[in-house]
């Protein structure tokens, strides 16, 4: 197995971060050393971030012209062998969904750090937003598989882009740390352990690099390793080469991509229960928004209340089994969201329950006071 | 339960207030403590309404924005105007700049103003670490983050030149705060 | 063995290019170039964008290759060569690739000087979509969406390219293979931003809709518009006409003229 144990790049302590900078932080632990980005609030930090550290971790780090040419740069960096990743908000989220089409049909590792803000379009540039969670995995054309990640905490910003680099690596795909402004510019205590788990791109000498192995995921070599690479996102065969008529290859392929991700979702997917076991109504929350509904879930439960939380870190692949079974087990599920129920729409198509979202897309988080508010009609 | 301290600074941008805010959070770190720390300006960067909260405990944080505060940190009177309603309880305490702010009585609420800026200025030539001073008066009186917590943040988080110069705004503001007691 | 273009072509591809393409006679051209530096074409990396052009070197040379999205080669390439300044890169896509959806990565890449070398391949059409206008087809000529012939200025793409800061520009054509070949190596040989566009007429989808019926029509059309730069000093504008002048408009430090 490709996995290492590695030293952090921090020395070990505590520290107090933005998410924006744990999220470059987590990435230098994690072994990135491109980035190629463009500046937007409100995830301009990380870039700065990264500006100044690559010069003593030696990293590449470039300023591209658009949110275009900073994917693609960060695409062409990985295929030469780089961990590499970009991080940008809603309007240069939007230009780089070409990229993360093709990096999901190249099976190129990559790492996008999407710091939602206020949409639509340039909407509210330092308010928070969470609209961008469906734009993640329907984005681009043609059905692709991604993982994309929902982190609470600055913690889990350092955490969640370390993850974000394994997860990418191990399943060669592109990783998407969908985290909102919120977390991106909230301030915390970020405790940086002494070792970390690494995953690095598993590498076999003339194998089949678009091929798939037991699991479906192929090694990857680099350039310059003297593979003769074809690298191509039309249709291609397990050596790469372009195969634009044939239904069988274009069968083959979609469908190994997809089940990569779908057959060893147990694996990837991530959440955590809060109080869920005997609760008649369940809150299904992910992001900020899971830190005011934990927050109102315990004062309910401290009043005796039978309410629970599931909280989604990871948000594709969807969590349906998991869906499934909290739908059997609760009376209602109540879903918090700061968009106009991209979630919520999710958890319906994977579950009879009584589903109940609560919508709030002015800019601002969703507090704790408005939550209890909500639970306690439901209860 | 472990102890859990909310701190709103406010003034005007340009007056170091974010700066501030994240200088007690890390002081709150160097004790051993959980912080969340937030801010938010407003339109432009100078001279509007500014704010920063931040929480100190002993436990891991929840829900991570200022929710009541217990400490209210005032170097304008706009801001005052605009948050103290939020204050008015016991124990809780409003610190404040007494060259820009004048207060409304308030019963049971302590109040304490301090010449921070008059002495930046005076002192110091440089108005623009009253925040600094405000903070060391802040940790004498109201003992949220240690002495040292304090100055060794500070020298995490502002540049090297202006080194020497916060730590002296630091060590005023402690004695500020001493003399009040 | 180095010096033999066979070696270098990737074994058992069927070609997908046209009857008499020129862009046939490309692939050996860029090839001929690399055999005669003697470089290991393992140490190269070909970078392509989408279009008939962006086939030249996908799959055709046996070498690393990237065909990557429509205008974009140029930026993919940018991080290639960044992360591994060893891999010694190669651009090669058509010029509405390069001159319209990528034309901003072409102009920045050329100001930031990036140690690329990109071969513009120029059939002054979309020749893959049916050849539609493109940023250099020339005025008054036909193509499926000018159908009463162009009315927009083309682009000087040496002069936009030059004028944006690259180190080596040039301009050949395909009927000028040895000039030709030897820009194309003095591009490999440049460390900075290199540019070569390369005359590769299509016959299909500009000779057909400008009565140029055959590719040697096409080709023989095209080799009567090209002139040196030094034939064309001191000729006047009207002797100009609608000439295509050939040659290097920045070498090294020269300023483009
Ligand atoms: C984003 C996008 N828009 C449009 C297309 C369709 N398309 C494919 S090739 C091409 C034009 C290619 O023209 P050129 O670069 O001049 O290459 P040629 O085929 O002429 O060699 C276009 C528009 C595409 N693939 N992607
Ligand atoms: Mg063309």
């Amino acid at each position: 197995m490709a996995w290492k144990e590695v030293r952090s790049a921090l020395p070990p302590g505590n520290y107090y971060y933005s998410g924006n900078e744990a999220a470059a932080e987590g990435a230098i632990a994690a072994g990135c050393r491109y980035y190629g980005g463009y500046p937007i609030t409100p995830s301009s930090e990380i870039m700065e971030w990264i500006a100044v550290r690559f010069r003593e971790v030696g990293g590449v780090f470039i300023q591209m012209e658009d949110e275009i040419a900073s994917l693609s740069s960060v695409i062409g960096a990985s295929w030469a062998g780089a961990k590499a990743m970009t991080a940008t908000s809603g309007p240069g989220f939007s230009l780089m969904q070409e990229g993360i089409g093709y990096a999901a049909m190249t099976e190129t590792p990559i790492v996008i750090v999407d710091i939602q803000r206020a949409g639509p379009a340039t909407g509210q540039a330092t308010r928070v937003g969470g609209g961008d969670i469906m734009q993640a995995k329907w984005g681009s054309q043609g059905d692709y598989p991604v993982i994309a990640i929902s982190p609470w905490s600055v913690q889990e910003m350092y955490d969640q882009t370390i993850n974000a680099f394994n997860l990418a690596e191990r399943y060669r795909v592109p990783v998407i740390l969908l985290a909102e402004q919120a977390v991106g510019h909230l301030r915390e205590r970020m405790d940086v352990r002494e070792k970390i788990a690494i995953f690095n791109r598993r590498k076999e000498k003339g194998a089949a690099p678009f091929g798939g192995g037991d699991d479906g995921v192929p090694p990857m070599p680099a350039f310059g390793e003297g593979e003769k690479l074809l690298v191509t996102g039309s249709s291609h065969d397990d050596y790469g080469l372009r195969k634009v008529a044939d239904p069988l290859v274009q069968a083959r392929l979609t469908a190994r991509l997809h089940n990569k991700i779908v057959n060893n979702r147990e694996e990837i997917i991530e959440y955590e229960d809060y109080y869920a076991e005997d609760a008649d109504v369940i809150v299904i929350a992910y992001g900020f928004t899971a830190r005011s509904s934990l927050f109102a879930v315990e004062r309910l439960r401290r009043e005796g209340k039978k309410v629970g939380m599931i909280k989604l870190k990871t948000i594709w692949p969807f969590a349906d089994t998991l869906t499934r079974d909290v739908g059997s087990r609760a009376k209602k599920i109540f879903v918090p969201e700061m968009n106009r129920g991209q979630i919520a729409g999710e958890i319906m198509k994977y579950t009879c329950c009584d589903i109940i979202p609560y919508n709030q897309t002015d800019g601002e988080i969703i507090h704790p006071t408005t939550i209890m508010g909500e639970l306690r009609r439901l209860l | 339960m472990g102890e859990i301290k909310q701190i709103r600074l406010c003034g005007l941008g340009g007056q170091g207030i974010v700066l501030g805010g994240t200088i007690l959070g890390h002081a709150g770190i160097n004790d051993g403590k959980w912080v969340a720390g937030s801010s938010s300006y407003g339109a432009e960067a100078r001279g509007s309404a500014c704010r920063s909260e931040v929480i100190i405990s002993d436990e891991p944080i929840i829900f991570p924005h200022v929710t009541r505060p217990d400490i209210l940190i005032a170097m304008s009177q706009e801001a005052y105007d605009k948050y103290i309603k939020d204050m008015g309880r016991d124990e809780e305490t409003v610190i404040y700049d007494e060259q820009m702010v004048c207060t409304k009585e308030i019963s049971g609420l302590r109040q304490l103003g301090f010449p921070a800026g008059n002495v930046a200025t005076k002192e110091l030539e440089n108005k623009l670490v009253a925040n600094v001073v405000i903070l060391g008066i802040v940790a004498e009186v109201t003992r949220i983050v240690s002495q040292d917590a304090l100055l060794s943040a500070i020298e995490k988080n502002v540049p090297e030149r202006f080194k020497a110069l916060n730590l002296r705004a630091a060590e005023l503001g402690l004695a500020l705060g001493r003399a009040k007691k | 063995m180095a010096g033999d273009v066979e070696e270098y072509l990737r074994p058992g591809v069927k070609t997908p290019f046209c009857p008499g393409c020129a862009d046939r006679i490309l692939v050996r051209l860029i090839l001929r170039a690399i055999a005669e530096l003697k470089i290991d074409i393992d140490k190269m990396l070909f970078v392509s964008g989408i279009g008939c052009a962006a086939w030249i070197p996908s799959p055709h040379f046996n070498a690393d290759t990237l065909h990557t999205l429509h205008g974009r080669a140029i930026a993919f390439a940018t991080g290639a060569k960044l992360f591994n300044p060893e891999l010694i890169t190669m651009v090669v896509s058509g010029d509405g690739d390069l001159a319209a959806i990528g034309g901003n990565h072409l102009i920045h890449a050329a100001r930031r000087n990036t140690d690329l070398t990109v071969i513009c391949v120029n059939n002054m059409v979309y020749g893959m979509t049916g050849g539609q206008v493109s940023p250099a087809t020339p005025m008054g000529i036909f193509t499926s969406t000018t159908v009463e012939g162009n009315r927009e200025r083309p682009f000087d793409l040496c002069k936009l390219v030059a004028a944006a800061g690259a180190e080596y520009v040039a301009r050949y054509s395909v009927g000028q293979p040895s000039p030709l070949v030897s820009s194309i190596k003095k591009g490999i040989e440049t460390s900075g931003f290199s540019f070569i566009e390369v005359i590769s007429p299509c016959h299909i989808q500009f000779g057909r809709r400008n009565r140029l019926d055959t590719a040697a029509e096409t080709l023989k059309f095209f080799a009567g518009k090209c002139l040196m730069k030094d034939e064309a000093e001191g000729l006047s504008p009207e002797e100009l006409g609608d000439k295509i002048i050939t040659g290097e408009f920045s070498n090294g430090r020269d300023q483009a003229d």
